[in-house]
């Protein structure tokens, strides 16, 4: 059987290898994916992979500096704070209640939210309606803002503050997801499709997810960084993880009163949060631009 | 016996807004009636916005009309389902680099409506869609592939084949032609003059070119602000139009006036 192609040797390639194969040139995006599955490595087996207990306390060393500077001891790489607690530890297992839980919020979230913005998008009338401006009016709130709201009904502590962030950031997820599905219900191979009588379900897993990759992307990135911000932000005012508990932003804020005695130990937790949201923003824009040059 | 396709007094208009709380009706089309037989080819005309596009959508279900009626074999369209609905009318849309789904194969493109309508098991399924393929002059390597990776002539047959896949009654074609250039045009219509002789497929064509539309059907239609200005078979309407219309359509593609 002839075929144009003179060597058989190309392979057809699907379009999300296709993707993936542009994603894996551009190096940047891949060092930062790499970067990421560390630190999930790191947030999923942080209590066997840290040398101390993250509560130990060690009345002979209490605020060393890390171990380049002078006083430090290799014991303790990044030092120790005012309990003689080890700072590596304590920072592993706050990447584990920062890290983590943005990774919770941004899954179920983003199924919750996917699932309310295509059923609002593919519904008409009323249904569609109550779907889709239920949540229009918290969309005025600051979500961060909301999230405090409701952390004061629910009372303060690591899971109510992961519930709360989840909550105030669903109306935007749902707006972002309606917007991507609705642009998308306007071409024609979707029209095609649902002239040949497919149902929603059959339309959307394959005529409409499969071409909403890019705005998908982006609206993720957006969603995991703020839920990351956002615990940080409540664990620093006192809303989030509680004592002995060692969210990243509840570090920053015990540590706060030591800042000109040991400035590390407010600089490695700002250090590593400004660190993940940098390298998942790489990692999705190289990401998204992959996704851009897969579909030309 | 009744015909193949019945249309009876068939409006369609749309809201605009109008003011601040009002809405105002336009007229797409309508009220439109006409009647189409097995084997026919019936080519409506007519200038941009005169509701021609609107008209075969609204026939094929991607619209639902305001009154009147469509019959399929002499039942209504409302009565039957959307599967028996699919298997009489089929539509091939206007550019098929965008009707066709970037992300699945021609072979899943080409599935889905036999398995959407019919009972047919996967043997069976595979067996029509490369018989389609045949029909449409495509060879089965082409089932593995994605849109992105044909010609824009292929993809007009794999559209074709598409519209073929359930040996439907009538075919409906929105302007395909515009987009291809003068040797592809041929091929295409070729191919579907072809597809008529052999399973005696009915077309409606939405076209401009007058000269195509001459040596394709069997009645013209020219619509004018959404009104059926002229009717009947394509000698008569080429040879001697009575509308205003008619005559500017027909003057477009006269040769010395190009020049």
């Amino acid at each position: 059987m002839l075929i144009n192609n003179g060597f058989n040797e190309d392979k057809i390639q699907s379009p999300l290898r296709y993707i993936w194969s542009i994603f894996k040139s551009k190096s940047i995006a891949v060092v930062a994916m790499w970067v990421i599955v560390c630190l999930i490595l790191i947030s999923l087996f942080a209590s066997w992979l840290v040398p101390h207990s993250p509560l130990l306390q060690d009345p002979d060393k209490m605020l060393l500096p890390p171990y380049w500077v002078d006083g430090g001891s290799i014991d303790h790489v990044l030092g120790t704070d005012d309990l003689g607690r080890d700072t590596l530890s304590r920072l592993f297992h706050g990447i584990q209640y920062t890290l983590g839980g943005a990774l919770l919020i941004t899954f179920f979230v983003s199924i919750i939210g996917m699932s309310i913005g295509a059923g609002a998008a593919l519904t008409k009338g009323v249904k569609a309606s109550i779907l889709h401006h239920l949540l229009d009016a918290l969309l005025a709130i600051p979500s961060l803002l909301s999230a405090l709201i409701l952390i004061t009904f629910f009372g303060p502590s690591y899971v109510n503050c992961l519930l709360a962030i989840a909550l105030s950031l669903l109306p935007q997820f749902i707006r972002a997801s309606y917007l991507a599905i609705e642009q998308e219900l306007n071409k024609q191979y979707i029209i095609a499709l649902q002239l040949d009588g497919a149902a929603k379900t059959r339309l959307f897993r394959y005529g409409i997810l499969p071409n909403i990759l890019e705005p998908t992307t982006t609206i993720l990135n957006r969603l995991f960084t703020m839920a990351i911000i956002e615990i940080a932000t409540l664990g620093f005012l006192g809303f989030g993880a509680q004592l002995p508990q060692t969210e990243l932003g509840s570090l920053i804020a015990n540590n706060m009163e030591l800042i000109y005695l040991s400035p590390w130990l407010v600089a490695f937790p700002g250090l590593a949060i400004f660190i993940i949201i940098i390298i998942v923003n790489v990692f999705a824009e190289g990401l998204r631009h992959a996704v851009i040059e897969g579909e030309e | 016996m009744s015909s193949l396709l019945k249309v009876s007094d068939l409006c369609k208009s749309f809201k605009q807004p109008f003011g601040f709380f009002g809405s105002k009706e336009k007229i797409a089309f309508g009220p439109v009636s006409f009647t189409l037989e097995k084997g026919e080819t019936l080519a409506v005309v007519g200038e941009s916005g005169s509701g021609k596009s609107a008209l075969v959508r609204t026939i094929a279900g991607v619209l639902t009309a305001n009154a009147g009626d469509i019959y399929i074999k002499g039942h209504s369209i409302r009565t039957l389902s959307s599967q028996k609905r699919c298997v009489s009318v089929r539509m091939i849309f206007q550019d098929p680099s965008s009707s066709l789904n970037p992300k699945m194969t021609i072979g899943k493109i080409l599935n889905a409506p036999i398995e959407l309508n019919t009972s047919l098991d996967a043997k069976q399924r595979y067996q029509r869609i490369i018989e389609t393929l045949k029909l449409v002059g495509l060879l089965p390597d082409y089932l593995a592939f994605y849109p992105n990776m044909l010609s824009s002539m292929q993809k007009h047959q794999v559209a074709i084949a598409r519209a073929m896949i359930l040996n439907p009654d009538i075919i409906l074609v929105d302007e395909i032609l515009t987009t291809l250039d003068i040797s592809l045009r041929f091929k295409i219509v070729n191919l579907l003059l072809k597809i008529q002789q052999t399973k005696g497929t009915s077309y409606i064509f939405v076209a401009h070119n007058m000269h195509l539309v001459k040596h394709m059907s069997d009645q013209i239609m020219v619509l004018h602000q959404g009104k059926i200005v002229e009717k009947g078979s394509s000698e008569e309407i080429c040879d001697n139009p009575q509308h205003e219309q008619t005559k500017y359509l027909l003057l477009t593609h006269q040769p010395d006036y190009r020049k």
